[in-house]
C-alpha cells in the first residue's frame, strides 16, 4: 500500500499555508474549476441539476445497497465477454493478482491511465520490483512519477507544480532543452510516451463505472492515453475499487452529465471509452486479454458502517477539493494520503486506520460547502462528525483516541454548562483570570493556555460586568406586561 | 392568504451573546418586540450543546441539549439569534436522539418551532407586509447617515438552515443601511469552533481571506447572523485597527448608525 | 483462472457488511428489467422523434460540436463532404491518409477524391500481410484519419464509432488530425438515446455488446500544467465533422 503520512497532517499543513506558490496554485486551480462547474450548472438550470443529483444518488444507493448482487452480475457478464475478474481483499493481494499477470504473462512494459486505485495499491513500485518498465501516461502523472512526488489532486495530479519546475523536470530526467511553454512541454510528453504506447505489452486503467449489465468497464478522459492504454497493449488490467459497479448502461447517462461538469465544467470529456472484455476475433485490434481487479482494501468497513456508507458513492469528481477552503489553503499533499480533501478526510481514516488519522475529520469548519457541490449529494459534514465522536467515544480503544485534555475540556465544559450557578462562578472567575490581560474591554495578545491559540491573530472581547441574562433579570424582564 | 403574524417567540441567547456579546441580546429583544413580537427568556438554558457536539463528544452534548429541550419544549416558537445554533437545535439534535425515541420526538417536535432570528423577523414583516405597506421601507434614507454595510452569510445558517436571502432583504429594506457586494461571500470566515484554536494555521488563512474581502468591498460594517463568526472576524478587525466594525445584524437593524 | 481471492468468499463478506441475503435486490431495477421487445418499442420511439426533429437536431449537434472543439462541416451531399476533405487534406500537406471503412464512405469515396489529389488514402486494416506493427508505423505517420460514425450526441457534441472489423481503434488516436463524416440519420439526441439503443443491440446480439465502444468530443486536450489547456496531448490536435445534411 502506498505510503501513509497522515500523522504529519498538522506540521505539513502548516507548512502548505507558508508556501505563497502553492496556495497560488490551489487558491486559483480551486477557483477555476469551481467556477466552471457553477458556469456549467447555470447553463443546465440549477433545478436540471437538482434531479440529475438526486437521480445519481439512488441509483448509487441502490447499487451499493445491493452491492454483492451487481458485483456477481458484472463477473458474469465480464467473463461472457472472455475477460476475467480477480477480487482482492486488500493491497497486497490486488498487488499480487497483477504481479502474477505480469510473471506469466512475461510482461517487460506496461502504460498507465490515471488510476487513484493503483496510488492507493503503490502499484508502480511493486511492478518495477518485479523488472517492468512502468509508465504513467497521464500528463499529470507522468509529471509525478518523473518527480517521483504523489498526486495532489483526484483530477489534477500535478497542481501543486508550476510550470517552471515542470520544465526543469524534463531537461533533467529527459534531457530536452528547457522550455517552460506549456504547449512545448505537452509535445514533449507526446513525443516521449507514443513509443512506449506501441511498445507495452501491458496497459493498466482505472475505471469510472463498472456496468453489471454488460460487463463494461467505463473510463472519463480528455488526453487519449486511456484510449491508448486500453487499445494498444496485449493485455488490459484494469483495476478498481468494488463500490464503482452500476446496474444498467442506462444510468450511465446520468453519471456522464454529473462527472465532466463536477470535475471541470466540461460538458463531457473529449473521450468517454467503454471497454467490454478483450478484443473479439474479428476486431481488427485491441487486447487479447481483459482482467478487471476488483479491490476491498478497506471499502467494505465503509459498507458496514451505515452513517459512513455513503462515501462510497463518490465519483472522484474533485468537486469538494475545488470548494474546500481548507483544501485551497493546504493543498493535497498535507492530507498525508492518496485521497485528500473533504472526501478524503472520510475515506482516508477508515481506511488506513482511524488513530493515525485523527486530523483529518478534525481539520475542517463543517462549512458545508463540500456537501452542497457533491454531485451525488454526499453528506460529508455528517461523516466528519461521525467520525469525530468515534474519536471521542467509541467503545473501540483503538478507535477512540481523542486525547485526555479534550475529553477533561469536554466534561468540564459540559458540567458548567448544566448548571447556570456554576456558569456564574465560571464568568467571576473568567473575568478575573483575564483581568490582566484586558484592555478597554479586549483581550490581546495573552500567554494564558488555550488563549493564546486565539490572540495570536485575533483578539477577543473580555466578559462585561452583566451577560444577557443578568441584563433580562434586571431590565428587560418587565418589557412585555 | 398568510399566516397571522407570529405574536410570541422564546428567546434561546446562546453562551457566545450571554457571556460576551450582551448588547446583541438587548438588540434581538428590541427588534422582536418594535414589531410586536412577545418575548420571554425561559429560565435555566445556557449552551446548546453544538461545540460538544462538533467535537464528538455526544454524551457531553446531549445533557446540554435535554436541558433546552426542557426549557423549551411548551414554547409556542423558539427564536435563536445564530444559524449555527439554531442548525444544531433544527437539524443536528434529530441526529443526536436518533436512537432515543422519547427524546427524538421531542428534538422533531422542537426543530419545527425553531427560528432563527431573521427568519422569525422575515415572517413577521412578511405578514406585516400583506396588511399593510411596512412604515420602514416607505422611510426615505435622505438626510441620515447610510451605513455602507457587507453580509457575511455564516455556513450553518446557508447550508443546514437554507437561509440565503432573508438577511439581506431586510438588510435592503432597513433605512440607513446601504448594503454592498462582499466578494466570495459565502467562503467560510474560519472560523469553526475549536477549529480556529486547533488549527489556528488554516484558520487564520481563511480569516486574513474574509477579512480582504471586507476590505474590499468597502464596508463600514461587517455584519452577520451569528456572533461566533463575527467574535473571530471582528478580533482579527480589531488587531489589526481595521476602520470597519463587526456587528450582529440585530444591532444593525435596530440602530443602523449604533 | 481467477486469481486472488474466490468470487464467492469476497461476495460473502460484502453481503457480511452489508447485513443482506444473497440474491436479488428486494426492489426490481426498473433498467434490468425490460425485454428486448420492450427496447424496441423505445428504440422505434427514438427513432421517430429523433427523424422527426431532423433539422433541428442536425443544428443542434453541429452546435454543441463546435463548442466541444470540432471543426463542424456542414455538407449537403457527398460532393460537398470530398471537397472538404480534399482540401483539408491539402491544407494540411500530408501524403497519406488512413480510412477505416465505413457504409458512409459509399456515398463520399474519400480514396478516389484523394488520389486525384495526390494523397494516399488507405484502408487502415490488418489484413494477413500487413503485421500488425507496420500497420501501427503506418497510421502513426500518417497525417490524417478518417473515419465514419456509428452515431454522433446531439447533447454532447461526440461521435461515437464502435471498433470492430474494418474499423480500427487507432485511426482516429494515432494520425494528428481525425476527420469523421457522418450521415445524418445516425445522429441521436441524447446519451439515454444512445444507451437504449446499445441495450438494444446487447440483448438483440445474444448478450454480445462488442469489445469496444468510444465517445469522441473534440480534440484530445490537457490542463494538467497549470490549468493552460492543450490541445492534441496523446490523440488529435485537431478534428473535423463533416456532417451529411441529407441521407
Amino acid at each position: 500500500m502506498a505510503e501513509v503520512t497522515t500523522r504529519d497532517f498538522a506540521a505539513a499543513s502548516r507548512a502548505a499555508v507558508q508556501d505563497p506558490q502553492l496556495r497560488r496554485a490551489f487558491g486559483s486551480a480551486g477557483a477555476g474549476f469551481d467556477g466552471a462547474r457553477r458556469d456549467a450548472i447555470d447553463e443546465v438550470t440549477p433545478e436540471v441539476w437538482e434531479q440529475w443529483r438526486q437521480q445519481a444518488r439512488s441509483i448509487k444507493e441502490h447499487a451499493v445497497g445491493n452491492l454483492d448482487y451487481y458485483l456477481e452480475l458484472l463477473e458474469r457478464n465480464v467473463a461472457a465477454a472472455g475477460g476475467q475478474v480477480h477480487f482482492a481483499a486488500d493491497a497486497n493481494q490486488a498487488n499480487a493478482i497483477v504481479s502474477e499477470i505480469v510473471r506469466t504473462r512475461g510482461v517487460k512494459v506496461a502504460t498507465k491511465s490515471k488510476s487513484m486505485v493503483s496510488e492507493e495499491l503503490g502499484l508502480n513500485h511493486v511492478l518495477e520490483g518485479q523488472g517492468v518498465a512502468v509508465f504513467e501516461t497521464d500528463l499529470g502523472e507522468y509529471i509525478i512519477q518523473l518527480a517521483e512526488e504523489t498526486p495532489s489532486h483526484l483530477v489534477a495530479p500535478a497542481l501543486h507544480k508550476t510550470r517552471g519546475e515542470v520544465a526543469r523536470l524534463f531537461a533533467d530526467k529527459l534531457g530536452v532543452p528547457y522550455s517552460d511553454d506549456i504547449e512545448e512541454m505537452a509535445r514533449v510528453a507526446r513525443v516521449a510516451l507514443r513509443q512506449k504506447f506501441l511498445d507495452a505489452d501491458m496497459g493498466i486503467s482505472g475505471a469510472n463505472f463498472l456496468v453489471a449489465e454488460t460487463g463494461t468497464l467505463v473510463i472519463v478522459t480528455n488526453e487519449g492515453n486511456g484510449r491508448l492504454c486500453t487499445s494498444a497493449p496485449r493485455i488490459h488490467v484494469g483495476i478498481t475499487g468494488m463500490e464503482k459497479v452500476i446496474p444498467s448502461m442506462q444510468d450511465l447517462a446520468v453519471f456522464l452529465r454529473l462527472l465532466p461538469r463536477s470535475a471541470t465544467g466540461q460538458r463531457i470529456t473529449s473521450y468517454v471509452s467503454m471497454v467490454t472484455g478483450p478484443k473479439r476475433a474479428a476486431d481488427e485490434d485491441g487486447p487479447e486479454e481483459f482482467h478487471l481487479v476488483i479491490v476491498d482494501n478497506g471499502r467494505s468497513r465503509l459498507l458496514r458502517d451505515p452513517a459512513l456508507r455513503e462515501s462510497l458513492y463518490c465519483i472522484r469528481c474533485g468537486a469538494c477539493l475545488n470548494i474546500c477552503p481548507v483544501y485551497q489553503r493546504v493543498g493535497g499533499h498535507a492530507y498525508g494520503w492518496v485521497y485528500p480533501g473533504p472526501i478524503g478526510s472520510i475515506v482516508t481514516p477508515e481506511l488506513v486506520g482511524v488513530a493515525q488519522a485523527k486530523d483529518l475529520p478534525n481539520a475542517s469548519t463543517l462549512c458545508g460547502a463540500c456537501r452542497e457541490a457533491c454531485p451525488v449529494q454526499i453528506n460529508i459534514p455528517r461523516m466528519l462528525l461521525h467520525l469525530r465522536h468515534e474519536l471521542a467515544e467509541s467503545p473501540d480503544s483503538q478507535r477512540r483516541t481523542a486525547s485526555d485534555t479534550d475529553a477533561l475540556l469536554a466534561r468540564g465544559f459540559a458540567a458548567v454548562m448544566s448548571k447556570p450557578l456554576l456558569l456564574k462562578v465560571a464568568r467571576r472567575l473568567g473575568r478575573l483570570a483575564v483581568k490582566s490581560v484586558t484592555r478597554d474591554g479586549k483581550i490581546g495578545r495573552s500567554r494564558l493556555p488555550f488563549l493564546s491559540r486565539w490572540t495570536a491573530a485575533r483578539d477577543l472581547p473580555a466578559p462585561p460586568a452583566r451577560s444577557f441574562s443578568d441584563i433580562w433579570r434586571d431590565e428587560l424582564s418587565r418589557g412585555d406586561r | 392568504m398568510t399566516e397571522p403574524a407570529p405574536r410570541r417567540a422564546s428567546l434561546f441567547i446562546t453562551c457566545i451573546i450571554d457571556q460576551l456579546y450582551p448588547d446583541v441580546g438587548v438588540s434581538v429583544v428590541r427588534a422582536l418586540r418594535r414589531r410586536g413580537v412577545m418575548v420571554d427568556f425561559p429560565a435555566g438554558q445556557t449552551c446548546c450543546g453544538q461545540p460538544l457536539y462538533n467535537a464528538g463528544f455526544t454524551a457531553e452534548a446531549k445533557r446540554l441539549a435535554v436541558r433546552v429541550l426542557d426549557a423549551f419544549d411548551d414554547c409556542e416558537r423558539m427564536v435563536v439569534p445564530s444559524g449555527s445554533c439554531g442548525a444544531m437545535i433544527r437539524v443536528f439534535y434529530q441526529d443526536l436522539f436518533a436512537d432515543e425515541p422519547e427524546l427524538l420526538r421531542r428534538a422533531a417536535a422542537l426543530s419545527e418551532r425553531v427560528y432563527e432570528f431573521t427568519e422569525l423577523l422575515t415572517e413577521v414583516d412578511g405578514a406585516a407586509d400583506a396588511a399593510a405597506p411596512s412604515d420602514d421601507a416607505a422611510q426615505s434614507d435622505a438626510g441620515a447617515d447610510v451605513a455602507a454595510v457587507a453580509y457575511h452569510p455564516s455556513c450553518h445558517l446557508l447550508r443546514e438552515m437554507g437561509v440565503r436571502r432573508g438577511p439581506l432583504d431586510l438588510l435592503e429594506a432597513a433605512s440607513g443601511v446601504s448594503v454592498v457586494d462582499l466578494p466570495d461571500a459565502e467562503q467560510c470566515c474560519g472560523f469553526g469552533g475549536a477549529f480556529a484554536v486547533k488549527y489556528p494555521h488554516i484558520s487564520e488563512q481563511m480569516l486574513a481571506d474574509k477579512v480582504e474581502a471586507i476590505l474590499q468591498s468597502g464596508a463600514a460594517t461587517v455584519t452577520a447572523c451569528d456572533m461566533g463568526c463575527l467574535m473571530h472576524i471582528g478580533g482579527a478587525i480589531s488587531r489589526r485597527g481595521l476602520p470597519v466594525r463587526a456587528r450582529h445584524i440585530a444591532q444593525v437593524l435596530d440602530d443602523p448608525a449604533g | 483462472m481467477s486469481l486472488g481471492i474466490p468470487s464467492a468468499d469476497f461476495l460473502a463478506s460484502v453481503r457480511d457488511a452489508l447485513g443482506r441475503e444473497a440474491g436479488p435486490p428486494a426492489a426490481a431495477y426498473q433498467h434490468l428489467l425490460e425485454s428486448a421487445g420492450e427496447l424496441e418499442l423505445q428504440a422505434a420511439e427514438i427513432r421517430r422523434r429523433n427523424a422527426g426533429d431532423l433539422p433541428l437536431l442536425l443544428d443542434k449537434m453541429a452546435g454543441t460540436a463546435a463548442l466541444r472543439g470540432w471543426n463542424v462541416q456542414r455538407a449537403g451531399g457527398g460532393e460537398d463532404a470530398l471537397d472538404y476533405v480534399v482540401s483539408l487534406a491539402r491544407r494540411l500537406g500530408v501524403e497519406s491518409a488512413a480510412r477505416a471503412e465505413s457504409a458512409v464512405f459509399s456515398a463520399v469515396p474519400v480514396d478516389a477524391a484523394l488520389a486525384g489529389a495526390g494523397v494516399v488514402c488507405w484502408p487502415a486494416v490488418y489484413d494477413a500481410d500487413r503485421e500488425r506493427d507496420a500497420v501501427r508505423r503506418r497510421l502513426a505517420e500518417s497525417g490524417l484519419g478518417i473515419t465514419g460514425a456509428d452515431y454522433a450526441i446531439a447533447e454532447t457534441g461526440s461521435v461515437i464509432v464502435l471498433p470492430r472489423r474494418g474499423l480500427s481503434r487507432l485511426v482516429s488516436l494515432l494520425p494528428p488530425v481525425h476527420v469523421a463524416i457522418v450521415r445524418a440519420q445516425d445522429v441521436i439526441d441524447t446519451l439515454d438515446d444512445l444507451f437504449v439503443l446499445r441495450r438494444l443491440e446487447y440483448h438483440s446480439d445474444g448478450g454480445d455488446m462488442g469489445s469496444y465502444l468510444n465517445f469522441i468530443s473534440g480534440p484530445s486536450r490537457t490542463a494538467d500544467i497549470e490549468q493552460t489547456i492543450v490541445v492534441g496531448v496523446h490523440g488529435p490536435r485537431e478534428v473535423h465533422l463533416v456532417l451529411l445534411d441529407k441521407e
